[in-house]
């Protein structure tokens, strides 16, 4: 019987407490001694001893020396003899998978390539303005007026007309304060669509040229090299004139010879030139040929059509502006005319932070051209992180055939230190790569990408901090796209792979298909953008603006085309010219008319309490409405191809119609609150008349603005404007040698300059033109770089999946089942990041859109639109490999075991 | 082995620097001496046994064999799996050069005190 016994054993809770703390490499050896010590003492003392003792043993093994693990050895961070063979290993894998590697660093560059770009155009826009040595103590005014219409606010300055001249309001600010140490006022001349051109001559030398007026402080608190003059005193005098280089040179030669040469302006008087300026950069937001003395602007009679006057004050080190900004406002509001209908408040704003923080919403700064910068660096990193992604996805994919490796490196005695390493290395490798290809990728694009943006921007290879930039990027990139292969296959276990197929946590699964999505939400998001720009920029470039702005050219009235018998002679023989379907003049540019009257905005000039420019019957007292008044021709209306709704055109027959006759548009009658307008008397300044006719609404400026109320009258002497040619279609050629002509008989002091209003009327939209293109850029760039993320998505599942299919055929699945098994999972992907994406979209859309006051509707079918796009590139992506798998011989995909 | 006779500063430090053992230690080398190369955990603690009338715990020889190869005096590797461990390996000792030199030099310290001692007390103990 006793054979039959079950050996005796020793109490197992015991065996599991030494296994729990003994240490791996003794636990052999201590528990054989220990057994063997069990069975000795059980044939000596029997078994209940034993196993007394055993405990005993066991506990009495709870030391130190049994305790402790034996610390593993240390490795050196980089097995320096791997080097070499990771390298070769590196390459072979680079070289064996051709496609996969040119997917990966091409995806990776183009990432990079956009980052580059758009940080190079953004570190340009921040250096905008913010070259000035004293640019922490420059601080910008702005005034903020708050009336019934609404809070308005502006780079702008209160002023007001007492002892016969107008004032700026804190123009004492320099004495009254002791914080502020100087003010510099400044202010363009009139300034048409094109610019702000100014006639200047010398002896037989005629040109055009923009410039501004600034006051005597100007020159030495900004920065503005001035290389011949002092420019401490340059603009004291009424006759100062400070210019450029260029303009210096143009005119004489040099900027040493021009100090204390006359120029005539516009033939109506004499500068003195006290000092030249060095050649602006385009790092200053303003632009000017030359300065000119702001007394002569204010006092002198020069033009200043323009009602913007922006002041900058330079603050004492270290004070704080906003109590500078109280004390202004202090010294301001006793000044102020009490019987206004609005109050006006003074704020103050760092000089560098105008450029790109411009706009305000109810006094407070909120955004402005920092928001493209923002939009565009966010776009900026996500491209790249989309790049990242794939790169991920990839290196995932291609982990099945690597697992392998992995093992064999693990079994062989790697340690997981070093597969770490060698993925990481890999990646860095691929990212550096990356990196020289996006350099190279950058020089090619760049001019196409300064010709877009209207910038020049030259990647700056010389200098040492973009080069620890460009390396920090790689870095970055190389460590953020290698992360995850290099953490998951490192971490594999040799047995299980050697053994068979990856298996995937569910975990990771989630992870890479959680990136995916991520992935294509970005990409759809900015689909939709794209989709929303380009449709309302085509929607404003299409717009019918109420006129027809085809074949239309126009140039500014000047020299003697001022003159009413000149102008009417000059008209004579243009008419005569073949091609030139009508002639017209018009005191403002028909497409851009900037000058607003009456709206409440802070900086009357007018004399009187409630004196208006436009009065009509039935106004109430103190009752404002912000007019655009323009004077024109009697063909005006049949030149714009303008819409008279009510009433009649002016007419040479209507011997009253050069004075006494008005036309006012829609807009204008509902402002106004007129029922049955035709005949009502208005006043335009001192000029009373009435309404003969209603104008159906036209835009008069961009579509950014609304549709304002507008004026109309007959005033063909008036001796500033523009003239407009509307001449025939394809006969434009002729026609400007036939007018050159002309011109230079009637007006030989002035160069002939004429624009396009179709070509203006584009200009305005410039930056939603770059906006549209580059979005479009930036899009379709992210939605290849997500699809190569996706084809790697399939491949790997594909390949995972190979044996399950090879089964599948051969028990008779159709090639179309297959397709549809591989792709149902992506289309998850792409429906749930539609999901996502779409309400996300649609309100950055909205905020975008709530800037024009024309603009499309965010209809249904734009972002219906985006999701069937990115589903079909999506699908055709997957089709690809998905075909290539599904038809595969089952022989082969089954054999391979 | 050359490792524990040179000390940091390069000098062999045997002769000057003299590596203690423990009374329990001393009798753990003899005993993996006697064994000669059979030595292992148990078979140690029944031979001390038998041969002291000692009564020692598993534990404390395999600490004392521990000290004993970082001290140098012993050397150790695994046998091949034996049936009555329930297949498990034992760690075979075997004493070092270094070891035996160490045991010749306390016999030969406790010879000279020994015949420093006074006859009458030899006699006595005899």
């Amino acid at each position: 019987m006793n054979h039959f016994q079950i050996p005796p054993s020793p109490p197992r809770w015991a065996t599991r407490l030494l296994h729990w703390y003994c240490a791996p490499e003794l636990l052999e050896e201590v528990q054989g001694d220990m057994l063997e010590e069990f069975y000795f003492q059980c044939r000596h003392n029997g078994v209940a001893a034993a196993r007394r003792d055993y405990v005993r043993n066991v506990l009495g093994f709870m030391r130190p020396f049994a305790i402790k693990r034996k610390s593993s050895p240390s490795y050196p961070i980089l097995p320096m003899n791997m080097i070499g063979h990771y390298f070769t290993v590196a390459l072979r894998q680079v070289l064996r998978h051709k496609a996969f590697s040119a997917i990966n660093v091409a995806g990776l560059a183009i990432g990079m390539t956009c980052c580059m770009a758009i940080f190079l155009w953004v570190a340009d826009e921040k250096a905008v303005d913010n070259f000035h040595a004293k640019g922490d103590q420059l601080y910008n005014v702005y005034m903020t007026v708050r009336s019934a219409s609404g809070v308005e606010t502006v780079y702008n300055t209160p002023r007001r007309y007492y002892d016969s001249a107008v004032h700026i309001l804190y123009e004492d600010a320099k004495e009254a304060i002791p914080e502020v140490e100087g003010t510099a006022y400044y202010a363009t001349g009139y300034s048409m669509p094109w610019g702000k051109a100014e006639t200047f001559q010398v002896g037989d030398k005629i040109y055009k040229l923009e410039g501004s007026r600034a006051s005597n402080d100007f020159l030495t608190m900004f920065s503005y090299p001035v290389i011949a003059g002092d420019p401490k005193t340059a603009l004291q005098d009424m006759k100062g004139l400070a210019i450029s280089r260029k303009m210096a040179n143009l005119f004489f030669g040099s900027p040493e010879e021009a100090i204390g040469k006359s120029m005539r302006y516009e033939n109506k008087r004499d500068f003195q030139v006290t000092a030249v300026f060095e050649d602006l950069t385009p790092q200053s937001s303003r632009k000017f040929e030359f300065l000119a003395n702001w007394d002569a602007h204010m006092k002198g009679g020069m033009e200043w059509s323009s009602n913007n006057m922006e002041a900058t004050v330079l603050l004492a080190a270290g004070a704080n502006p906003e109590d500078v900004a109280a004390k202004i406002n202090k010294l301001v509001q006793p000044r102020l005319d009490k019987n206004q209908p609005y109050s006006v408040e003074i704020g103050l704003q760092p000089y560098r932070d105008q450029y790109l923080k411009s706009n305000f919403v109810n006094g407070k700064q909120s955004g402005g051209r920092i928001e493209y910068v923002r939009i565009f660096s966010g776009v900026a990193i996500f491209i790249l992180v989309i790049a990242c992604i794939n790169f991920m996805n990839l290196a995932t994919a291609r982990s099945v055939k690597r697992a392998k490796e992995v093992g064999v490196r693990k079994v062989i005695g790697s340690p997981r230190l070093y597969l770490i390493g060698q993925f990481f290395g890999e990646s860095l490798l691929l990212s550096f790569f990356a990196l020289a290809l996006s350099l190279l990728l950058l020089q090619v694009l760049l001019p196409v990408f300064n010709d877009v943006t209207g910038k020049n921007l030259v990647a700056p290879i010389t200098s040492l901090p973009t080069w620890t930039t460009l390396i920090v990027l790689a870095l970055i990139t190389g460590i953020l796209a290698g992360s995850y292969p290099a953490l998951f296959l490192s971490s594999l276990k040799p047995v299980r792979v050697l053994k068979g197929a990856v298996q995937f946590t569910q975990n990771a699964i989630w992870f890479r298909k959680g990136l995916a999505v991520f992935q294509f939400g970005l990409s759809i998001l900015l689909l939709i953008a794209t989709i929303v720009v380009s449709q309302q920029t085509s929607y404003m470039q299409n717009m019918n603006l109420g006129y027809n702005r085809e074949n239309l050219l126009y140039f500014t009235i000047e020299g003697e085309l001022s003159k009413y018998d000149k102008f009417q002679a000059f008209k004579q023989s243009a008419l005569q010219l073949p091609g030139v379907r009508v002639i017209d003049r018009s005191s403002e540019a028909p497409h851009a008319m900037k000058f607003l009257v009456d709206d409440n905005d802070g900086s009357a000039e007018t004399a009187e309490e409630d004196e208006s420019a436009i009065k009509w019957e039935g106004r109430e007292k103190g009752q404002m409405v912000g007019f655009k008044p323009t004077s024109v021709g009697f063909d005006f209306v049949k030149l714009m191809d303008l819409h008279v709704v009510e009433g009649r055109n002016f007419s040479r027959d209507f011997a009253t119609d050069s004075a006494d006759a008005f036309l006012v548009n829609e807009q204008a009658v509902k402002e106004m609150g007129m029922k049955d307008p035709i005949g009502k008397w208005v006043s335009a300044w001192k000029k009373k008349g009435h309404i003969i006719g209603v104008l159906k609404d036209y835009n008069t400026n961009s579509l950014h603005e609304r549709i304002r109320p507008l004026i109309v009258d007959v005033k063909e002497y008036e001796y500033f404007g523009v003239i407009l040619v509307r001449t025939e279609a394809g006969k434009t050629k002729e026609v400007l040698t036939g007018l050159e002509k002309v011109y230079k008989e009637l007006n030989p002091n002035y160069p002939f300059t004429f624009r396009f209003v179709e070509e203006d009327y584009n200009d305005m939209y410039r930056n939603e033109q770059v906006m549209s293109k580059l979005s479009n850029a930036f899009a379709v760039l992210a939605i290849i770089v997500s699809c190569l993320g996706l084809l790697g998505l399939v491949m790997f599942s594909a390949e995972q999946r190979t044996r399950e299919i090879g089964i599948r055929k051969a028990l008779g699945a159709t090639v179309s089942s297959i397709v549809g098994l591989l792709s149902q999972d992506f289309v998850k992907i792409v429906l749930v990041s539609f999901v996502l994406a779409t309400p996300i979209a649609a309100y950055l859309m909205h905020q975008w859109l709530n800037g024009f006051a024309f603009k499309i509707n965010l209809s249904w079918w734009i972002f219906g639109f985006a999701g069937v796009a990115a589903l079909l590139v999506a699908l055709l992506t997957i089709s690809f490999q998905a075909i290539q798998s599904a038809r595969a011989n089952p022989v082969e995909s089954l054999r391979s075991e | 082995m050359a490792d524990y006779l040179i000390s940091k500063n390069g000098f062999n430090s045997y002769p000057m620097k003299r590596v203690y053992l423990g009374e329990f230690e001393e009798i753990v080398l003899l005993i993996v001496a006697v064994l000669e190369g059979a030595a292992y955990g148990v078979n140690i603690m029944h031979e001390i046994l038998e041969q002291t009338g000692r009564s020692v715990r598993l534990n404390q020889v395999h600490a004392s064999l521990q000290r004993l190869e970082e001290k140098g005096m012993i050397v150790s590797k695994m046998s091949d799996p034996t049936p009555e461990r329930g297949g498990r390996r034992k760690r075979i000792f075997s004493i070092t050069a270094y070891g035996s030199s160490t045991l010749r030099d306390i016999q030969q310290v406790r010879a000279t005190l020994w015949s420093a001692v006074p006859s009458n007390l030899k006699s006595f103990t005899a």
